[in-house]
């Protein structure tokens, strides 16, 4: 018993020197530990994520052939109007392109979408969040917005190999600039996640909004990105104004609440879009050695 | 089986349980509330492997629960570790169920509050530690986390048993 609590004491003493010894190791060998045993979870969330496909395509399957007839038939109706609607915005790009090509007007942002399944969601105080199954090796990157549609989701804040974390609108590090409706001077107000309460709905809160500013009447005010910064591209739908909006302490601007444009919790599948030339972010943190020079175009 | 690798068989052995759990959270994702089991089950483990496998063992659940959630490194794994030690240490505390069950709760609340606070702090401008939100959720929190603690625990640890039976670990009564 003796040699016991001894033994203890040693543990303690190689305790304290192991908690020394990793607040002193460089901050690469936590992030090795962390992706480490990231990495160690990330087949049993494949398997998981696998697992609830294959539910659902029973699921599918099980259901009468005249459910799935009208299915389709609905399907090659909204087909067959999406090509017309294909047809007249690809000559608007055409338009576009060409008008961009005479004023030597900058590239604009162009994203390649990987769509990726949601493996994994949880939401704190601290922390909104879901994991998707879709990593690196995907060309996924930190930073990429991630959208449902037309309507923003969150944003990629961790990337491991085969999955990644994404940040959700409402979550408290989430930050991003938005318009909003009604607003025809197009005055940039700020979005950003606030610390959830638990057993309420979380939402972001829409700040620095003109004191001038007023909601269309008897609707819901949309909040869009602007595209400013180079991260989410413009005009998808952050969400809408929850309530009315409130003057600040200081009277000089005004806050609101914005409910997300998506049903967060319950969100299946995401599209990540991923910047095809690197953003201004990333140039930034791209050492100058290996930065190449058509990238800093 | 190499009895230097039991943690290791316990850890897989384990796992799952901590899955399912993560796999609960989903499920309540619309509630808010993060559910762990990280504090229970360490309690099994350390009635039976000596001190340094139950350590291992009690940092790679820390770890595996800090891996994929932005709480600061560590925080979890070190209340884990440290628990560990002194579970391991007195062991007649958590010989008997009603002593395993109050040695679960305790240690869950503690892994609960490890990250809860840590995390917290980040955002003290914003929610202070003393104030009714911070409290409120913490309670809220702590209440999920002895509550899982009761309901699993006897599964976990007859899971865990079964793995370290197999491994041909001493029973509780014949550790030291």
């Amino acid at each position: 018993m003796e040699s016991n609590r001894q033994g203890a004491k040693a543990s303690y003493v190689a305790l304290v020197f192991f908690v020394g010894l990793w607040l002193l190791l460089p901050s690469a060998v936590r992030r090795f530990n962390r992706e480490a045993f990231a990495e160690f979870q990330a087949p049993a969330l494949h398997l998981v994520g696998k697992g609830r496909d294959l539910a659902r395509y029973w699921e599918l399957k099980s259901r009468p052939a005249e459910e799935l007839v009208a299915a389709s038939r609905d399907l090659a109706r909204i087909n067959a109007a999406l090509e017309l609607k294909l047809h007249t915005l690809e000559d608007a790009r055409l338009e576009n392109v060409r008008l961009r090509g005479l004023l030597h007007y900058p590239q604009s942002s162009e994203f390649a979408t990987v769509v990726a399944r949601v493996a994994n969601r949880e939401a704190t105080s601290w922390w909104q969040r879901i994991v998707i199954r879709k990593g690196r090796s995907d060309g996924i990157r930190p930073g990429c917005p991630v959208v449902f549609g037309d309507r923003v989701i969150g944003r990629v804040s961790t990337v491991h190999l085969t999955t990644s974390e994404v940040e959700l609108v409402t979550s408290p590090g989430f930050r991003c600039t938005a318009f909003l409706e009604g607003d025809t001077e197009r005055r940039v107000v700020h979005v950003g996640g606030t610390a959830g309460r638990s057993l309420s709905a979380p939402r972001a809160k829409v700040t620095i909004i003109p004191i001038d500013y007023s909601p269309p009447a008897g609707q819901a005010a949309k909040v869009v990105t602007t595209g400013l910064g180079g991260v989410f591209p413009a005009g998808l739908l952050l969400g809408t104004l929850d309530t009315g909006t409130t003057e600040t302490a200081e009277k000089n601007m005004k806050e609101a609440w914005l409910a997300p444009a998506k049903e967060l919790n319950f969100i299946q599948e995401v599209s990540v879009l991923i910047p095809k030339y690197p953003t201004a972010g990333e140039i930034l943190l791209t050492p100058a050695d290996n930065a190449k020079p058509e990238e800093l175009r | 089986m190499s009895l230097s690798w039991t943690w290791f068989f316990l850890l897989l052995a384990t796992y799952p349980w901590l899955l399912g759990v993560d796999l609960l959270t989903d499920a309540c994702a619309g509630t808010g509330v993060a559910l762990g089991i990280s504090g229970v089950v360490i309690i099994a483990p350390c009635r039976r492997l000596r001190r340094w496998q139950a350590v291992l063992f009690a940092g790679c659940v820390g770890f595996l629960y800090e891996a994929m959630r932005p709480v600061p490194d560590g925080s979890v794994a070190l209340v884990l570790v440290v628990g560990a030690i002194f579970l391991t240490s007195n062991r007649p505390s958590i010989r008997e169920l009603p002593l395993m069950f109050r040695g679960a709760i305790l240690m869950n609340s503690l892994a609960c509050t490890g990250w809860f606070i840590a995390s917290g702090l980040r955002h003290q401008a914003e929610v202070p530690l003393v104030s009714m939100h911070f409290l409120g959720q913490w309670l809220l929190h702590l209440m999920c986390a002895a509550i899982l603690a009761v309901l699993l625990l006897v599964p976990i640890a007859l899971v865990q048993n079964f793995t370290m039976d197999k491994a041909g670990v001493p029973r509780a009564d014949e550790a030291t």
